[in-house]
């Protein structure tokens, strides 16, 4: 019995001495015999979005959507500002989704479990997706201040909703003025929005500089824009 | 209470076990005090490696307070206490040494970074390093300014802060042409010269003809370039690292009348290093006669005119398509990305074109992608403008920013429009060809 409770007692002051040594450990890992790295883990979503990146520039808007969906599932959930990588992830996705019109048909790049409502397969659905699109702009814009680059992304989505489609004009007008419209494609929704407030001439401006900026004539076709 | 329970404890343990325990917690203490103590130090040098820029502002203003000599500065109508501040603002020490300033970081530092990449000492462990080591290679040397007062006049100096133009022919011309105004550029000078004694007039009463032979027998056109004068005969600088360092820095003697104090030339002939330290221009054991023979050339020999022809052909619109593509590799990859990049793939450095620096304010020009460059820039109204908007005389501003910097290596009068890639070499007639093609074109993609 006695030896028992010395084999214990002496087990409860090493314990109490290895939990004073944690306690009196420094933060300062060189003082413990050398320096102590974490192990470092490439972040894959970095690579991953600079591709899906060059894939929306090339035009290959669903491998691009795809990519991101399949990188960051859960992209829906987060904040855009929150980080860089995820701004980026989210603008290339909102862009896919406002130029889809809100429906990706993306059975073939994302697996079934991961494409929660980006199929759009219902009107309530398709509407949902342009809403998280266009606020996901919005915050983007935002959080870019006047990039004019951010604005016409943003004019984009607007174009694709009746009750913004005004504001979509003033943003891309007040651009254009100033050319700085950055894509072919923001030339094409002021296209479309022209020809749908009757100024035919100045559709035919726009599409002309859509047209020399896009090398694909396919881009710049007026009528998908802001339907 | 604990004691209690420390001796309650202590009566169980046997005195063996009781030792090692005592040891273990000791050993742990004084290396945790250690380390303290190490991580205090190291805190202390880390504030006192170096002096603080406060530090070297207090020490020197005691100095420009109680040395005489440093009238001169104010007498070049400069202030170098205001130029002393100019030296942080315009980030001088982010390429010179001598500025009086501690050298800024390496990874911001333009000479010590691409030394290191030249070298192999640049960590990054990137397979593009072996093209970076070739593109830093001519940029791997900037003057330094030690004692610059001692061999250079105030007024120069100013006028070439103010006005860089291409002095040293064998180093890519890199100094920048600043946003400062002529009162700026006196302030940075007076500081520059700080401590230097006024300058004396000085009658030189050498033989040209002598000085000139002198030059050719001692191999000065090894190293320097004479313009407006028959060439000297030169031999080619192939020796070792130092000899073709030297050759870079020496400056095309044309300019020596007009920067070098006329008192010291001579003295500079026969010791360089006793005007300055560092200096890589050797001594060839002249007599006093020889070196003022030799100063006599350089400072009064008459000089052919420059040529004065324009320098920017500019070349007509190509008939093919040019898309942006190729303007990213044959232009803005090339030159224009060091300063005007992306800041979100560089710790939030954009360089200065974008987020800032060399005292200009941040432009938000970034020319890393289509999408940004399309975007503009900030100007000086505040407002975004179109990098493709029409200057006064109908050119695109990007291309009138490329043919502005041929004219400012040429020493020309600067327009209203800055020229760059600024402090770097400008980019060919057919580069410019291509970039005025491409905007012409409606800037495919």
């Amino acid at each position: 019995m006695n030896s028992l409770s010395r084999i214990v007692g002496s087990a409860v002051f090493v314990a109490s001495g290895v939990f004073a040594a944690t306690l009196l450990a420094p933060a300062d890992a060189r003082a413990c015999g050398g320096e102590w790295y974490p192990m470092m883990q490439v972040d894959p979503r970095i690579q991953g979005t600079d591709k899906a990146e060059d894939a929306l520039d090339e035009g290959k808007t669903l491998a691009a959507a795809g990519s991101v969906i399949r990188m960051i599932p859960h992209i829906r959930q987060l904040d855009v500002t929150k980080t860089k990588i995820v701004q980026r992830a989210s603008r290339v996705l909102a862009l896919a989704t406002v130029r889809y019109d809100g429906a990706l048909p993306l059975s073939l790049e994302v697996p079934y479990y991961a494409q929660g409502t980006w199929l759009g397969r219902t009107d309530a659905q398709r509407r949902a997706n342009l809403d998280w699109a266009t606020k996901t702009l919005r915050a983007i814009a935002s959080a870019r201040h006047d990039d004019p680059a951010a604005r016409t992304e943003l004019a984009e989505g607007l174009a694709r909703v009746d009750a913004t489609r005004g504001e979509a004009r003033g943003i891309l007008e007040e651009l254009a003025k100033k050319d700085l419209i950055t894509s072919p494609d923001g030339y094409a929704v002021l296209a479309t929005l022209r020809e749908r407030d009757g100024d035919a001439e100045g559709r035919r401006a726009a599409l002309d500089r859509c047209k020399a900026m896009s090398p694909n004539a396919a881009a710049c076709r007026a009528d998908t824009r802001a339907s | 209470m604990p004691g209690g329970h420390a001796s309650e404890l202590s009566r169980h343990m046997t005195p063996r076990a009781l030792r090692c325990l005592v040891a273990l917690l000791a050993l742990l203490a004084a290396s945790c005090g250690g380390a303290r103590d190490e991580g205090a130090g190291t805190g202390r040098l880390a504030v006192t490696a170096g002096p603080t820029a406060t530090d070297v502002a207090r020490s020197t203003s005691r100095a420009l307070a109680e040395d005489p000599a440093t009238a001169v500065g104010a007498a070049a109508n400069g202030d170098p206490d205001r130029g002393r501040a100019l030296v942080l603002e315009y980030e001088c020490n982010r390429c010179h040494d001598g500025t009086g300033q501690p050298a800024i970081a390496t990874e911001r530092h333009c000479t010590h970074c691409h030394e290191d990449i030249a070298t192999g000492r640049f960590g990054a462990g990137t397979p593009r390093i072996a093209e970076w080591k070739r593109s830093v290679l001519p940029y791997r040397h900037a003057p330094t300014l030690d004692d610059l007062g001692k061999r250079l006049r105030p007024g120069w100096v100013a006028r070439f802060v103010h006005e860089p133009y291409d002095v040293r022919p064998n180093l890519a011309a890199t100094m920048p042409r600043l946003a400062l105004d002529a009162g700026k550029a006196a302030d940075l000078a007076a500081y520059l010269t700080r401590d230097a004694p006024r300058e004396r007039d000085v009658a030189l009463a050498g033989s040209a003809a002598a000085g000139r032979a002198l030059m050719e027998a001692k191999g000065c056109g090894g190293c320097h370039v004479f313009s407006g004068v028959p060439a000297l005969p030169s031999t080619p600088a192939l020796g070792d690292a130092i000899r073709r360092t030297a050759a870079e820095l020496a400056p095309d003697l044309r300019h020596t009348r007009d920067r070098f104090r006329r008192d010291a030339l001579v003295p500079w002939l026969l010791a360089p290093s006793s005007l300055k330290p560092t200096t890589l221009m050797p001594s060839h054991s002249l007599t006093e006669r020889e070196a003022t023979d030799i100063a006599t050339y350089v400072l009064e020999t008459p000089l052919a005119p420059r040529d004065d022809t324009p320098v920017v052909k500019r070349l007509p619109l190509l008939a093919r398509t040019v898309t942006y593509s190729e303007i990213e590799r044959r232009v803005l990859a090339i030159t224009c990305r060091h300063c005007h990049g992306d800041p979100d793939v560089a710790g939030g450095d954009g360089g200065p074109g974008n987020t800032g620096g060399f005292g200009f304010s941040p432009r938000g020009l970034d020319l890393s992608s289509y999408r940004s460059a399309s975007a503009g820039l900030l100007g000086r109204d505040g407002e975004r403008h179109s990098l493709f908007e029409r200057t006064k005389d109908g050119t695109p501003l990007l291309v009138a920013a490329l043919v502005a910097r041929r004219e400012e290596e040429a020493g020309r009068a600067p327009g209203d429009v800055r020229g760059m890639p600024l402090g770097l070499p400008s980019v060919g007639a057919e580069e410019v060809q291509l970039v005025e093609t491409w905007i012409a074109q409606g800037r495919p993609r």
